[in-house]
């Protein structure tokens, strides 16, 4: 009966529609959850500071390794290849050809950081996003059906949460990449596979919760079949759940890459990702340390964005958590 | 309450054999037989000798009830890469290292953790508060490589406070070289308790039992020491399960940056030597550990909440 | 002189949206040994004034502005928390509306019975067990020697609400405040709960407010009866008196929302139960004058009442309204609005 903390974050799913209280003798209004949802999620300051800065992180990534191959732009950007080796720069300190300085090759950091991003950021939201797949597939199946098959599926999850996440997912990357070197859908896999029980046992907790609502009876009542009932009115309930768990599960997966990169069982140089780069400061971090550094800190912030926009989302969508009413 | 505990120990043996059936599978994955895959170069003879003794000319199936059987007498066979050693070796050498380790994370966690996160709650808003969040904001999404790397550098190299690395031999041996790896693994729990710790508690304190107990002229410190806190800290031990497996699991990164002979860093090494035995023993190992600590924490929970009792 | 007297009592929430005035300018007194009944709808500031009473309101939000809560002569709002430790429980004590959350549901019952008479009277754990034992006796739990040491999720709503009820006499209090006690109850239960607490009142001689939204109830057991709407007293007096002659128009719909069940089989047959439409003022800006009139079926476009703030006045001994057209002045006005 382990429950993960991440079950104890999300809350209960709520109608889709509500109505708000008017002033007195004022014509009801019609509100959406979501309009509401949204005004809530404006008024969290931090959240959505989180928010811009996730949103420019991603830019960030997406659009800093691109530009030297763009001219004209700004020419000192030539310089920010995150390949370009040139011994000459190594360890070359802060500078405005180098904001983040270079590395053991003079690569370029503000360069690299950002390509590495890219691989970073990308396995964590294409694991996240096959997590979520898995997860409400195994977990709506579960919750819907009920029964024996339910409490088969969840002792069976139970004792997926006995195997112990890095090994289970370095063992992963070794199935799957037996010459050694590890792809980044390798990555995508092996962390999927350690991480989609939360999701699976959550989304299964809130469909079972669902289920008993009485719009769903009402429904059945009126000669609804299961897979209707599932697809127009358990899935959109979840939804807001769904969107959290996102922004739950991509700082896992990211410091999941991260640490197998950084300990060389994961992405390894000369590709760039967060941890391979943090794998390649390691070596000089007591002389040069912000090779090492500064991904690391990427790392932290992406984390501390995604765990503030789930905070926000949560706060947003279950009217119950807000403060004094 | 004895047939709860009963129970939930009973559920845990099915569990147990259901993780080595999945470890064994994907190290067959790994390896098939892992004798023909290594590079040292084992004539036919001596090589048809070594499978015979790991039973691997036997059916798949066979194979694993003899492991079954193996890990139970606990007999977790040779190491493949280190021919004089057996993993029980390795595993006796390194596991008493890695449980200090983790004991001691723990109970930094639980030491200075929880008392934040309810210091916090006590006076929320305050500058307290704000620092206690702050500081646990950043142990909760720096990576913990990060923070021991960070912390090796200022505290052991420029400070020269403590050393950079080492362990100490015996169980109950303690020096300096303790503190700073144990810090490190325990920053993320320690973290995560006082947040949830202090949200916990903030809810708590809300709740309309709280209410009555104030309604009824109880002094201030049993309305929060035994009303609040006994209801605040039931969550942090539901929450106590999958940290006691990040611990483990964070053990092996802690291990290899401070150099410490602990079973998680041999695992990586094993990982990276291709020796099957050993990485699938200390993985089996693991995973038994972590069952046996959601069973504890399953009990500790049904302790501290009459009403889980009945429910299943 | 009365066991406790409430003077002007305003208590204020200072939210983010404003200044939330629910309780505006309260007066009332209860006498030793008799029942006040505090009647009005959710959010008129009944619940407040109790908790005010208590020194309980939450108070980074909340805070008293104004008045004063006497109390045997003793002004409960001045007193520090230590000595107001000492009259919760003790001399003042309440019970709930909702008894499944009022429970803390990680204790045994008996433990949370002993612990009030522990924090307030000098005696053994055997001595307080057994003087649990009774109440839980005298409340109506059977078997009570046996049900002591039970979880409260063990109990049925109705038998949590004797628990709170017997936590709430353990010390012999002289006052009890009863916010919505049977709300969340059966109606067969509520009936039980009602004669228990008038039981237990007259033995103990203890005086008691009792808070509801339902005339019934305070028929059957109140002495006095206040009518509260958005944060004022509306009308006070003699039960007998206010079921008889009620003066506010506020009243008089909330007695024409009871059924009727006595007269004429046509009748009632005919009658329909009367709502009262709209709702309540918000109360970061209450109205600055009448604050029912928008809702008054009485209140014309050329009087006073959207200009000029009622004041409470006694329109005949002992029976207070605050209104600009009460009953006994209305005959040959016109309604100017349907009900």
């Amino acid at each position: 009966m382990a429950v993960d903390r991440r079950e104890a974050a999300l809350p209960v799913a709520a109608p889709t529609t509500t109505t708000t209280e008017p002033a007195a003798g004022a014509a009801i209004r019609q509100s959406n959850l979501w309009q509401d949802a949204w005004r809530r999620y404006m008024r969290n300051k931090a959240a959505v500071a989180s928010a811009v800065i996730f949103v420019i992180i991603c830019l960030y990534c997406l659009l800093i390794p691109g530009f030297w191959k763009i001219p004209g732009i700004w020419t000192s950007l030539k310089d920010y290849d995150p390949n370009a080796v040139d011994f000459s720069q190594s360890y070359a300190g802060f500078s405005l050809d180098h904001p983040f300085s270079t590395d053991k090759f003079g690569r370029d950091l503000f360069a690299r950081v950002a390509q590495g991003g890219q691989i970073s950021i990308a396995i964590g939201f294409a694991a996240t996003f096959a997590i979520l797949v898995i997860g409400v597939l195994y977990g709506s199946l579960s919750g819907f059906v009920g029964g024996r098959l339910d409490n088969g599926m969840m002792r069976f999850l139970d004792a997926l949460y006995g195997l112990p996440y890095l090994p289970f997912a370095i063992i992963t990357t070794q199935i799957l990449s037996p010459s050694g070197a590890v792809s980044v859908w390798t990555m995508v896999v092996a962390l999927t596979i350690a991480s989609w029980f939360t999701t699976a046992r959550v989304v299964r907790g809130q469909v079972i919760t669902l289920k008993e609502n009485d719009y769903v009876r009402a429904a059945k009542a009126v000669g609804a079949r299961w897979y209707r009932i599932l697809a127009r009115h358990l899935l959109p309930n979840t939804l807001g759940i769904l969107v959290i768990a996102v922004f739950l599960e991509l700082p896992g997966v990211v410091l999941g890459e991260a640490f197998l990169s950084f300990i060389g069982l994961g992405i390894n140089p000369p590709t760039a990702s967060w941890g391979s780069i943090a794998q390649d400061g390691r070596e000089a971090y007591r002389l040069h340390p912000e090779v090492l550094f500064i991904p690391c800190l990427a790392i932290a912030t992406l984390v501390l964005c995604a765990n503030f926009i789930a905070d926000g989302l949560r706060d947003a969508l279950d009217p119950r958590t807000r403060e004094t009413g | 309450m004895a047939v709860f505990i009963i129970r939930r120990v009973i559920w845990t043996i099915p569990v147990i054999l259901l993780v080595i059936l999945m470890t064994f599978v994907m190290m067959r994955q790994i390896g098939g037989n892992p004798f023909r895959k290594t590079e040292r170069n084992v004539p036919p003879a001596i090589q048809a000798n070594l499978e015979r003794k790991f039973n691997l000319d036997k059916p798949w199936y066979l194979q694993y009830v003899y492991y079954v059987k193996n890990v139970v007498t606990f007999d977790l066979g040779p190491s493949m890469s280190q021919r004089t050693r057996t993993v029980n070796d390795i595993v006796k050498d390194g596991f008493p290292k890695s449980l200090k380790l983790g004991i001691l994370a723990f109970l930094w966690a639980v030491v200075l953790g929880i008392p934040l996160g309810v210091l916090a709650a006590l006076k929320p808003n305050s500058i307290f508060d704000y620092f206690a969040m702050f500081f646990s904001t950043i142990g909760f999404a720096l990576p913990s490589f990060f923070v021991a790397t960070l912390l090796i550098y200022y505290v052991a190299l420029k400070a020269n406070l403590v050393p950079t690395n080492g362990w100490p031999q015996g169980f109950f041996e303690f020096d300096d070289r303790v503190i700073l790896p144990s810090f490190a693994l325990g920053l993320f729990p320690m973290a995560y308790f006082a947040r949830l710790v202090r949200g916990s508690m903030l809810e708590t304190m809300q709740q309309d039992y709280v209410r009555t107990a104030k309604a009824k002229g109880l002094p201030y410190k049993r309305v929060i020491g035994l009303h609040v806190l006994r209801n605040s800290l039931i969550p942090a031990v539901t929450a106590t399960a999958p940290l006691l497996g990040l611990i483990i699991t964070g053990t092996f990164i802690i291990e290899i940056i401070f150099s410490i002979p602990g079973i998680g860093r041999y695992f990586i090494n094993s990982v990276f030597n291709r020796d099957f035995s050993v990485v699938m023993g200390i993985t089996v190992l693991t995973s038994v550990i972590i069952i046996i600590a959601n069973l504890f924490v399953d009990i500790m929970y049904g302790v501290l909440d009459p009403r889980t009792r009945e429910a299943r | 002189m009365a066991l406790l007297e409430v003077n002007d009592l305003k208590t204020h929430f200072f939210t983010r949206e404003g200044v939330v005035q629910a309780v505006d300018g309260i007066s009332f007194s209860v006498e030793k040994g008799k029942t006040l009944g505090i009647v009005g709808e959710s959010g008129c500031g009944k619940s407040v004034t109790a908790l005010s009473i208590m020194g309980l309101i939450p108070k980074p939000p909340a805070k008293i502005v104004g008045g004063e809560v006497l109390f045997d002569g003793r002004d409960l709002t001045t007193l520090s928390e230590g000595a107001m430790q000492e009259v919760r429980g003790n001399q003042v004590a309440m019970i709930f509306q909702d008894p499944m959350t009022s429970l803390n549901p990680t204790l045994r019952i008996g433990t949370q019975i002993t612990e009030t008479i522990r924090a307030h009277k000098d005696v053994s754990k055997g001595e307080a067990r057994k003087r649990a034992i009774e109440l839980l006796d005298e409340v109506g739990i059977p078997k009570a020697a046996e049900r002591i040491d039970d979880y409260p999720h063990r109990f049925s709503g109705g038998m949590r609400q004797r628990v709170m009820i017997a936590i709430a006499l353990s010390c012999s209090p002289r006052l009890l405040i009863a916010d919505e006690p049977t709300t969340a109850l059966d109606v067969t239960i509520q009936a039980q709960i009602l004669d228990l607490l008038d039981a237990l009142r007259q033995e103990h001689d203890m005086a008691m407010i009792l808070i509801t939204h339902d005339m019934g109830v305070v028929a059957e057991v109140c002495d006095d009866i206040a009518i509260m709407y958005a944060g004022q007293i509306v009308e006070q007096a003699d039960a007998f008196e206010l079921f008889d002659h009620p003066e506010h128009p506020y009243t008089e719909a909330l007695l024409g929302a009871l059924p009727q069940l006595e007269g004429d089989e046509r009748e009632i047959r005919e009658s329909r139960l009367t709502a009262i439409p709209g709702r309540p003022p918000d109360l970061v800006n209450p109205p600055e004058a009448c604050r029912f009139a928008a809702r008054c079926p009485y209140s014309g476009s050329n009087d006073s009442c959207t200009t000029v703030e009622p004041q409470l006045r006694e329109i005949r001994p002992g029976h207070l309204v605050r209104t600009a057209h009460p009953t006994s002045e209305r005959s040959g006005e016109r309604e100017t609005v349907n009900a």
